[in-house]
């Protein structure tokens, strides 16, 4: 990568709650929209459009079931989104060590 | 609706330290340590009547001086009893979690944990079948720096990787400490004999159950705030 580290940053995993999305979803095998609903302190809607962005780029798979008679969606994070989660963090901690490097003074 | 606590910040660093404080919280929240413990420790401890009512088998004798030989005894229902018990364990812990993580809306990898689990139990087993049927001489066991029956081949050795794999899968330091000390105790022959040969292999089943035991309580107790928080 060329350039000043958050010229690699992608607006659809920079944003907090998708980040936060895919972060959940990286330590499970699948996740329930409410246990995302109650861990990011969100409102169904507000997740449901962060889902939808993130399914539309191809980051998750949404797979609505029943569990009794209860409909619940499960959240899959794809190889696509593990790339993209993974390249996220690399290029924050990048950036981070750049302010730190700005931030020190000369010796 | 959002707020700051649960998730919040866009500078680098706050978006970082959040990211990781999330994925450590879903972590803890998808341990369940101590359930697969008291299940080993379970399984360790039935096999204590199990294996003395079944009577004892005479396995490879090596030569110590002239005139003399150690001989290897096993309990009868040692390569059935074992392999058995494992599977079944490992069917019930990954049960277990299936069923906790699908209540909790959070679903745990634990098909790999068990997968491997029940592999390395059957290939220690018949490694241990091996030692004693095909093994020709002492110098394979030496070769190996395990003897099966003594040291728990097919036995405790198994519970120990599958713990380890366990502490591993859970990135869990304190699950990898407690093995390695079970490991040490299960590892670490203990030459005290009773008077009546059937009960020989108690100290051995009983030190490594009581580590399992205690530490399953251990563990039950320390994850009790995060069990009864979630349903």
């Amino acid at each position: 990568m060329t350039g000043h580290p958050a010229n690699g940053l992608d607006d659809t995993v920079h944003q907090r709650v998708r980040l936060g999305i895919l972060t959940i979803a990286h330590e499970a095998r699948r996740v329930e929209f409410s246990y995302l609903r109650s861990n990011l302190d969100l409102t169904a809607g507000n997740l449901s459009q962060h889902l939808g962005v993130l399914e539309n780029a191809g980051l998750i798979t949404l797979e609505k079931g029943y569990a009794g008679k209860r409909a619940r969606t499960w959240v899959t994070l794809t190889k696509a989104g593990r790339a993209a989660l993974a390249e996220e963090i690399a290029n924050l901690k990048l950036l981070i060590s750049r302010v730190e490097q700005l931030e020190t003074p000369p010796g | 609706m959002t707020t700051d606590s649960a998730y919040s910040g866009d500078d680098p660093r706050q978006l970082l330290s959040s990211t990781r404080e999330l994925a450590q919280r879903v972590r803890k929240e998808q341990r369940a340590t101590w359930f697969p413990l008291l299940v080993f420790a379970m399984v360790t401890f039935a096999a204590i009547p199990v294996l003395r009512s079944t009577g004892r088998h005479l396995g490879p004798c090596a030569a110590t001086g002239p005139g003399l030989k150690v001989c290897t005894v096993y309990p009868n229902a040692q390569f059935v009893y074992w392999p058995i018990a494992l599977v079944l364990a490992y069917v019930a812990i990954a049960a277990f979690y299936i069923y906790r993580s699908r209540a909790r809306g959070v679903e745990t990898r634990v098909r790999p944990y068990a997968i491997a689990g029940i592999v390395i139990a059957l290939v220690l087993t018949g490694l241990a079948l091996w030692e004693v049927h095909v093994a020709p001489s002492s110098g394979v066991r030496n070769l190996m720096g395990l003897s099966g029956f003594g040291r728990g081949l097919a036995s405790e050795v198994p519970i120990g990787l599958a713990l380890l794999v366990l502490a591993w899968a859970e990135r869990n330091r304190a699950l990898l400490l407690l093995t390695i000390a079970y490991l040490a105790v299960v590892l670490f022959p203990i030459t005290f004999r009773t008077p009546i040969p059937a009960w020989n292999l108690v100290p051995q089943l009983a030190a490594g159950g009581t580590v399992l035991l205690l530490g399953g309580i251990g563990f039950a107790l320390a994850q009790r705030p995060l069990r009864s928080s979630t349903p």
